[in-house]
């Protein structure tokens, strides 16, 4: 569609919305493929063929025969290190984004609701743990914690205060809606109304949110694996993969490939998943 | 308002050397245990960390390690004792040169992507969240399979032979530079998508279009420069994110710069080296941060665009370390 013969947005909008059905469809497949993949990673180990840290063949042995994606610079089977090698990324991803969340939501609800001068120092926190930016800020925390936990602290630190700032926003929104203000009149504890009249209201966003924090985590968590503070050898790890078998770009690909597209995919279908679940139902954005 | 912003930036730089000096803090063996041996008696560890003035207060450190950020002198290296501010000198212009083409490369791509939306009439698919989303060490790998391995075109490590520039030898720049610019221009076009979308949308524009403007003006004089304040902003968010991206992309393909020098530090626990190089990235994102927030204003105070045009954009895409 050329810019212009771009409809009026009215005429546009109405045009564009499906069916309540298939719009719910739509929003659900991104979410459901996320959530089989969380589910199906950790059961890799166990279909491995080989055990991953053990050296069966020799160095970078091409794909093919009996190894069906070759050897890696220790004659270790990419394939069942491929497969045993998502577990500790995720797990740490997922506890992390988990805490971002929930310390996030909660500084935010605090802020929104209570406003004036907590808001501010909300505010000021944010600001303050977004000034370093949280790859650095894990690297110097690595400097005193071990690689794992630092990428946990790193990220809940920088990934809270992104949470906090968007539930604030729209926590001080809904405290002037009409269905709160009428709980808040039928004389209901504050806990009450924030959890049956804003936490409802709240739920599209923080889910997106969430899916976002993860990405971010999964991020943090590869970058410092790939430094050498994450998972140590010989340990089977897809970012630690991606670091151990860039010497081998050109006598085996698929040492570097193999880790690589399990790990992109991840980080795109949650991506994916935050995107739908952002969507409002009925529009296709 | 300028005064304003410009004090909560030194407050917040300020702010910024804290999390940075409290988080080197947590170090539970300080470096006078680390820095003697395995069998060295409590004497002397107690000596060592005379030495190294590590028997007073936290806050007391601080101060005067401040005091010493502040006049440009930041302390001696644990391991070799060299000034740090030497060995910063020496690497910031291979990390500047490396920073600068990467946020060029950025620009582009960010430039042709913003164009195919704008050619789909402010719509985007799933390409640009989901390219932002892929951590940055599978761009890493995948573009050095690709150019390293398949075809050989280019040095699968970007060492430099000493007392070379980076300018002279451009072909170890492009690795680098293409890592660090793939995600952040998909992060970039990401979130400045959203305010082509808004700006296509307004009436003002609709009604230029049934005016019967020739799109190439419509687009210079009613779009764009509703797109000014927000691509200063995701810049600023940008330049921080490259110089703190720097550190992995610097490793993974050996490219002597400041990045290198923050990992290798922090696996020696060469802390003095470890807080002057992470205080470089937050100070570009800082310093970005008050341009945009500046321009912002100017904007906001200009008669001619209207206050839509100031809108924040949201942090709401994934990456951007």
């Amino acid at each position: 569609m050329t810019p212009r013969t771009v409809p009026a947005p009215a005429e546009a909008t109405r045009r564009r919305t499906p069916p309540v059905a298939a719009g719910a469809v739509r929003r659900a497949v991104p979410v459901a493929a996320a959530v089989v993949l969380l589910v199906c990673v950790p059961l890799g180990r166990y279909a491995a063929p080989h055990p991953p840290e053990r050296t069966v063949a020799a160095p970078w042995a091409p794909p093919g025969g009996e190894h069906l994606l070759g050897t890696d610079a220790l004659g270790r089977d990419v394939l069942s290190r491929v497969l045993a090698g998502g577990t500790h990324l995720l797990t740490v991803s997922l506890l992390t984004a988990a805490a971002a969340v929930v310390c996030g939501t909660a500084l935010g609800l605090t802020a929104g609701w209570t406003g004036g001068r907590t808001a501010h120092a909300v505010r000021a926190l944010c600001d303050l743990l977004l000034a370093v930016p949280a790859l650095v800020l894990a690297l110097v925390l690595a400097v005193a914690l071990p690689g794992t936990t630092a990428v946990v602290v790193a990220a809940v630190l920088s990934g809270a205060p992104l949470t906090a700032r968007i539930v604030t926003a729209q926590c001080a929104h809904l405290r002037d809606s009409g269905h709160v203000l009428a709980a808040v009149e039928r004389g209901e504890r504050t806990s009450a109304v924030l959890v049956h009249e804003v936490m409802p209201a709240l739920r599209r966003l923080v889910a997106a949110d969430a899916g976002l924090r993860l990405v971010t985590a999964l991020q943090i968590a590869a970058a410092l694996a790939v430094l050498g503070l994450g998972p140590q050898p010989p340990t089977p790890d897809w970012a630690l993969m991606l670091s151990e078998n860039l010497p081998g770009a050109a006598l085996n690909p698929m040492a570097l490939l193999a880790p690589a597209i399990p790990l992109a995919g991840c980080a795109w279908m949650i991506a994916a998943a935050a995107r739908a679940a952002a969507r409002t139902p009925g529009e296709t954005g | 308002m300028i005064l304003r912003l410009v004090v909560r930036t030194a407050a917040l730089a300020v702010a910024a050397t804290a999390v940075v000096f409290a988080a080197t803090e947590l170090l539970p063996g300080d470096a006078g245990q680390l820095r003697t041996p395995g069998r060295a008696s409590a004497q002397d560890i107690a000596r060592e960390r005379e030495r190294l003035g590590l028997d007073r207060p936290a806050a007391v450190r601080y101060l005067d390690w401040l005091y010493g950020v502040v006049r440009g002198d930041l302390g001696r290296s644990l391991s070799g004792g060299r000034p740090v501010a030497a060995l910063f000198a020496e690497r910031l212009p291979a990390t500047a040169v490396l920073a600068a083409a990467a946020l060029a490369v950025t620009a582009l791509l960010t430039a042709a992507a913003l164009g195919v939306t704008y050619l789909r009439g402010g719509r985007g698919g799933s390409a640009a969240t989901g390219l932002a989303a892929v951590p940055q060490p599978v761009h890493a790998a995948v573009l050095g399979v690709v150019f390293a391995g398949l075809l050989g075109w280019l040095p699968a490590v970007s060492l430099l032979p000493p007392g070379a520039s980076p300018l002279t030898e451009p072909e170890v720049l492009v690795l680098p530079a293409l890592t660090l610019a793939l995600p952040s221009a998909a992060f970039a076009t990401a979130l400045l998508r959203g305010a082509l979308g808004d700006a296509l949308r307004r009436p003002h524009v609709t009604d230029a279009r049934l005016r019967g403007l020739p799109a190439p003006l419509v687009l210079r004089r009613h779009v764009l420069p509703f797109l000014y304040v927000p691509a200063l902003q995701v810049t600023a968010l940008l330049a921080g994110g490259l110089v703190a991206g720097t550190a992995l992309v610097e490793t993974v393909f050996g490219y002597p710069g400041t990045g290198q020098l923050l990992v290798s530090a922090v696996a020696v626990r060469d802390v003095p080296v470890v807080q002057a190089a992470a205080l470089l990235p937050a100070v570009v994102l800082l310093l970005g941060m008050l341009t945009a927030d500046l321009a912002a204003h100017r904007a906001a105070s200009a008669p001619r665009v209207t206050k839509g045009a100031v809108t924040a954009v949201p942090r709401n895409v994934g990456g951007g370390l």
